[in-house]
């Protein structure tokens, strides 16, 4: 009867112990940082004391496996409680069932009113439910070498026709050896480079991604020639562009191998640090009748796997709580998504804040379909590059990138 | 109470003796299954299927259908393209650069154990850091070998290495000869050295001439190692995605991909875990029929 006891006394204490350090209360949440300056240990233990009881358990995942692993957990049944999302991976993670909708945690929280306008709608579900909580953003919008530009006596182009004419004076043979050793523009043909055509050629009216014909009418096709152009007959793109990335666009910018490019404000203290005065930003060009620039986002979201999710909420919000969300974004390099933080925001130079703002109002996302993982990780880059080396031409992009969208 | 093997019975030790080596084998052969053929069958089962990572509701059996669609797939056939010409240039490049770097640190030199360590080197460095290495030498602003053919007059403008579809894939193959090549050398170094010093002293006293020496006792020396670390470099340069990863992504367009870059770009990207797993079987059985010819044309003169 004793030994009995004595195993029932330990079995209550190996289940107490479990209880209280493991347990529901821990939130295990995902993030990607790139910089050395991360920090996530002073949220958490600012968090932790504010919240006795909850414990976060961060995990900063690499970017370039960040969704390859995330996928592959949901799969396994080992999903983070919560994590960092874009997205162009929403779609992917609702019809996997692997999201919770936060609209009632929203709706009920205090921070709601305190966030940018328009970003709840934006980061909306496919199914109308929202997913997301914004924790971070960026716009996308023409960087150029001011100083190039008045040597030249040049004005900053404002449409394509006066982008060509800016990108072909600035494409310069500076030590007479026959070759360019400054081209106008930094195209970036590899992944993530859908932004740049987007801008030159989603622009035009009656161009779209995901509309049957938007791709395949004459002025999409006009507009997808019109960069192969740029590149093929007026060499004002590096003749690396068709392999050329994040690294390659943003460091010829800041090497001066390249006087224009298309990034956003997370990049611009390293031009700034580069450059100097050199470098300014504008919204990206009038093509064809619009403008047209990538809304860059980032969120946070609860998976259905975690075990407390009124505590993986509190944490989230947290994050895109005033105060908070300052302190993530001063160490991302992009914007925060509170009104009272965006207000006394001081960390990047005027003008590039300025070019941000004045591209808000043309920002748009990528289809919000499973597709479009696949039209960024592939089929763009792929068809792009196709194009770009003449292997195929622009109609025969325009068709297939149309047929992923509308089979 | 326990019995010591001589208060057996005769049935019981002999049964004893038969199970013991299984017994201890188990746990070796029971990992090799679970890591090994474990994965095997169950890519296999899963290129009979529509399996979609993230369609995890609408997985069905599909029988050949993902194998039939690679047959009419034109980027199937462009890498099938690709992993011929990678195979059949790297290999016997890495082996004719082995061969000569084999022979000429076999002769005697004063600094000799010191080259010996330095051409290893290419082999040690991890594929990651050679690709990135191999990036910047082609880079076509900044790289030292377009640097050098221009400044020697060869070329007259510098030439995008990895971002054109003509010699992307040609760059790369250097890349991995590059790689390669010291795995050969040290291979053939130690054939060399097994071959007695006798036979080229009786051969020389009878009159042959380098080339014969060469050719009658050199080669039948180290044709046995030949055989294996050709056989050795054709699986792994074969199934080598690395440097290629990180070199081109596979771009520009499908100009640097192969057949085991496709499936992984399938199945790890586009998370199409089916049919990125039918194009990895079709490989197998093609690399597993090219070393059973070569080991049967091949490897049987060498027995």
């Amino acid at each position: 009867m004793r030994k009995l006891l004595t195993i029932a006394a330990l079995s209550a204490s190996v289940i107490a112990y479990g209880a209280a350090a493991n347990a529901d209360d821990t939130v295990r949440f995902w993030y990607h940082f790139d910089n050395a300056d991360n920090p996530m240990s002073d949220l958490i233990a600012k968090f932790e004391e504010q919240n006795p009881g909850i414990t976060i358990e961060a995990e900063n995942v690499p970017w370039n496996s960040y969704y390859d692993n995330l996928y592959t957990s949901i799969i396994a049944g080992n999903a983070p409680d919560a994590a960092m999302v874009k997205l162009y991976a929403q779609p992917r993670l609702v019809e996997m069932g692997a999201l919770v909708p936060i609209d009632d945690y929203i709706s009920s929280w205090d921070g709601k009113a305190d966030l940018q306008d328009d970003l709840l709608d934006l980061t909306k579900g496919p199914d109308g439910n929202q997913y997301y909580l914004p924790i971070q953003y960026v716009v996308l919008y023409l960087y150029y070498r001011a100083d190039m530009l008045a040597e030249l006596g040049m004005e900053v182009p404002k449409t394509c026709e006066e982008f060509r004419e800016a990108a072909k004076a600035l494409t310069q043979d500076t030590n007479g050896d026959g070759n360019p050793d400054i081209y106008g523009f930094g195209f970036r043909g590899a992944k993530g480079g859908q932004e740049h055509w987007g801008s030159l050629v989603l622009s035009r009216d009656g161009v779209s991604l995901d509309q049957p014909g938007g791709l395949t009418n004459p002025t999409a096709i006009e507009g997808t020639q019109w960069v192969v152009d740029l590149f093929q007959k007026d060499h004002v793109f590096p003749p690396s562009a068709p392999n050329d990335g994040f690294k390659e666009v943003t460091g010829a910018l800041k090497a001066g191998k390249t006087a224009m490019t298309i990034h956003h404000i997370g990049s611009a203290n390293d031009m700034v640090a580069a450059l100097g005065d050199k470098i300014s930003a504008t919204t990206v060009p009038e093509c064809g009748g619009g403008h047209w620039t990538t809304f860059g986002d980032e969120s946070t979201a609860i998976f259905s796997s975690a075990e407390n999710k009124d505590a993986a909420w509190k944490w989230i919000s947290f994050l895109s709580t005033t105060g908070n969300n300052k302190e993530f974004n001063e160490a991302t390099g992009q914007l925060p998504v509170t009104k009272s933080d965006s207000a006394n925001w001081t960390l990047h130079p005027k003008r590039f804040v300025d070019a941000t703002v004045a591209s808000l109002p043309f920002a748009v996302t990528l289809p919000n379909t499973p597709e479009t993982s696949d039209f960024v990780n592939t089929v763009w880059p792929v068809n792009m590059q196709r194009a770009l080396t003449g292997e195929i031409t622009a109609e025969k992009m325009n068709q297939n990138i149309e047929e992923l969208f509308n089979p | 109470m326990t019995m010591t093997a001589p208060d057996m019975p005769a049935g019981r030790v002999a049964l004893a003796k038969r199970v013991l080596p299984y017994a201890l084998l188990s746990p070796a052969v029971l990992v090799t299954l679970a890591i090994v053929f474990f994965p095997m069958i169950q890519a296999a089962w899963m290129s009979l299927h529509d399996y979609v990572l993230w369609k995890p509701n609408a997985i069905t059996f599909v029988g050949l259908k993902n194998f039939v669609a690679a047959f009419q797939d034109e980027v199937f056939w462009i890498s099938l393209k690709h992993t011929v010409i990678w195979i059949g240039i790297t290999i016997p490049a890495q082996m004719l650069l082995g061969l000569a770097t084999a022979m000429l640190l076999n002769q005697e030199f004063s600094w000799r154990p010191l080259a010996r360590a330095l051409i290893i080197i290419p082999w040690a460095l991890p594929s990651v850091v050679i690709g990135l290495m191999w990036v910047w030498i082609y880079d076509s602003n900044y790289g030292v070998l377009n640097d050098f053919l221009l400044r020697a007059d060869i070329i007259k403008q510098s030439i995008p290495w990895l971002a054109d579809p003509d010699t992307a894939l040609y760059a790369i193959i250097l890349t991995l000869t590059w790689q390669g090549f010291p795995f050969f050398a040290v291979m053939i170094l130690a054939g060399l050295q097994s071959i007695p010093k006798s036979y080229y002293e009786a051969a020389s006293i009878d009159g042959a001439s380098k080339f014969r020496q060469f050719w009658h006792i050199t080669l039948p020396g180290i044709s046995g190692v030949l055989v294996t670390a050709v056989l050795l470099r054709t699986i792994w340069v074969a199934n080598s995605i690395d440097v290629i990863y990180v070199m081109t992504g596979g771009g520009p367009g499908y100009s640097t991909y192969t057949l085991p870059l496709y499936a992984f770009i399938k199945a790890r990207t586009n998370l199409d875990f089916g049919y990125g797993s039918a194009l990895a079987v079709l490989f197998t059985i093609m690399l597993l029929g090219l070393v059973i010819v070569y080991l049967r044309k091949v490897g049987g003169d060498n027995k």
